[in-house]
């Protein structure tokens, strides 16, 4: 009885003290570097939302807003790469962890082209009255999403691709 | 103890529900277009509903040889090339332009394509594109002064409206009515303008790989056969290769929807090559 109690608390608690911001025009920009080519693309449409109370921090965004200078990178990374038409959207689920003064800790499930992985990113995060502010770097390989590269491209494409985030969140009442 | 593992248990799933409530708040339901119809802007030698994105310049080369049935003192048609030099250049990403000129034929053509609406998914059904092209054919002076012709005598044009639906992720249907003027007919009684019914599509046979069909009916042409091409684009890294048999030899829709003459079983099959390579010029 307890600890339905404590639960209900919990639960309660939640609602009240939930302390949301979100945004909706984040950059999220990748690279892939190898000696023949880099390649690069940057989606400016991200949005988040992270919530104060329980620093649950959640991203989601539209592969086909990637916009690649060449547009032939963009039609391949969508056609033949993310299969944007079967997998519109990639979004990750994560919790921050602040502890550490000098650097946030993100961790949580990043889903895309059908696939989540776990992955642990690392950045600041600057948070004030009103705003909050995301900046983090980590990588991804690509054949834990199972995204095939054919041998015919397998010099310019690299394995793992870095991968940069870059948001600011608005408090919303 | 079980009750702290269920009271555990509800506890995260109420933390992913959390989460899960978290992502409704941002989920969008924005309109979903259907892309990339077709990996080129023509199927074969038709324009497809594929236009240049904005800033984006194409460049191609595209190679025709002579028919299959010249017998092997003309290596079966490899003799005989002849070339079309084209750009192909977006303005908007709805607004495409071009020019290109065709060798042995000395045209010179433009031409440009609106598209007036996409195919959404779970939505609109179509993608519909106006293309308009004009051609000038090429003369010299002398010619102009022998003939008593005059300078608009040697333009065409086409007017054609696309209508393409991509049905599956690998297959695309495209309807194509075409309406061709000439200022000047070649013979007497000759229809100035001709009407003709396109039909294309494309059926991807890998990811990389598409199979392309394409057939040109004429309404009201008698002198003139249907078109029918095959061809298949391929696609590298960073270049799409298109091959093709038809049995038109020309690549302007001015010249083969309405100047084919070729029968495909007699024989006459024109063995055809595109190259292009895209550049980005935004930046």
């Amino acid at each position: 009885m307890n600890k339905l109690l404590f639960l209900l608390l919990v639960l309660f608690n939640f609602q009240v003290n939930a302390q949301i911001f979100l945004g909706n025009k984040g950059n999220i920009s990748f690279f892939s570097e190898t000696p023949l080519e880099n390649i690069s693309a940057v989606n400016k449409n991200v949005s988040a939302v992270f919530d104060a109370s329980t620093n649950d921090l959640v991203f989601q965004l539209k592969i086909t807003d990637f916009i690649f200078p060449n547009a032939l990178m963009q039609e391949h990374f969508n056609e033949n790469y993310l299969e944007s038409d079967i997998y519109p959207n990639s979004t990750f689920l994560g919790k921050v962890n602040l502890d550490n003064k000098d650097k946030a800790i993100v961790e949580g499930d990043l889903t895309m082209h059908g696939i989540s992985n776990n992955i642990i990113a690392s950045g600041d995060f600057f948070q004030d009255q009103n705003t909050v502010t995301i900046l983090a770097e980590f990588s991804v390989k690509l054949d834990e999403f199972s995204i095939k590269i054919p041998t015919i491209v397998m010099y310019k494409i690299a394995e793992k691709i870095n991968i940069k985030v870059n948001i600011k969140l608005k408090r919303v009442e | 103890m079980r009750k702290i593992v269920f009271l555990l248990f509800s506890f995260f799933s109420f933390i992913l529900n959390a989460q899960e409530n978290l992502l409704n708040m941002l989920s969008n339901d924005d309109i979903v277009y259907a892309n990339y119809l077709f990996k080129g802007t023509k199927i074969v030698n038709g324009q497809s509903v594929e236009l240049q994105s904005k800033d984006i310049l194409q460049f191609n080369i595209q190679h025709r040889f002579g028919p299959l049935n010249s017998g092997a003192y003309n290596l079966y048609g490899l003799d005989f090339s002849q070339v079309r030099l084209s750009l192909e250049y977006g303005l908007q990403d709805w607004l495409a332009i071009g020019i290109g000129r065709s060798s042995s034929i000395k045209i010179v053509d433009a031409n440009s394509k609106i598209r007036l609406k996409r195919q959404v998914v779970d939505g609109f059904p179509l993608t519909m594109v106006i293309n308009s092209a004009i051609y000038l054919k090429q003369f010299s002076s002398s010619s102009l002064i022998d003939v008593n012709k005059q300078f608009s005598d040697n333009l065409s044009f086409t007017h054609q409206i696309l209508f393409a639906r991509k049905f599956t992720r690998d297959l695309t249907l495209q309807l194509t009515p075409t309406f061709i003027h000439y200022n000047l007919v070649e013979i007497q009684n000759e229809r100035n303008d001709k009407l003709s019914i396109g039909l294309g599509g494309r059926q991807k046979l890998s990811k990389r790989i598409s199979l392309n069909a394409e057939f040109f009916y004429q309404l009201n042409e008698i002198r003139n056969n249907n078109v029918i091409s095959l061809g298949f684009d391929i696609e590298t890294g960073g270049h799409v290769f298109q091959l093709h048999l038809s049995n038109s030899p020309h690549m302007i829709d001015s010249e083969f929807v309405t100047k084919t003459f070729g029968d495909l079983l007699k024989g006459d099959i024109f063995f055809g090559f595109n190259i292009s390579r895209v550049f980005t010029l935004n930046k």
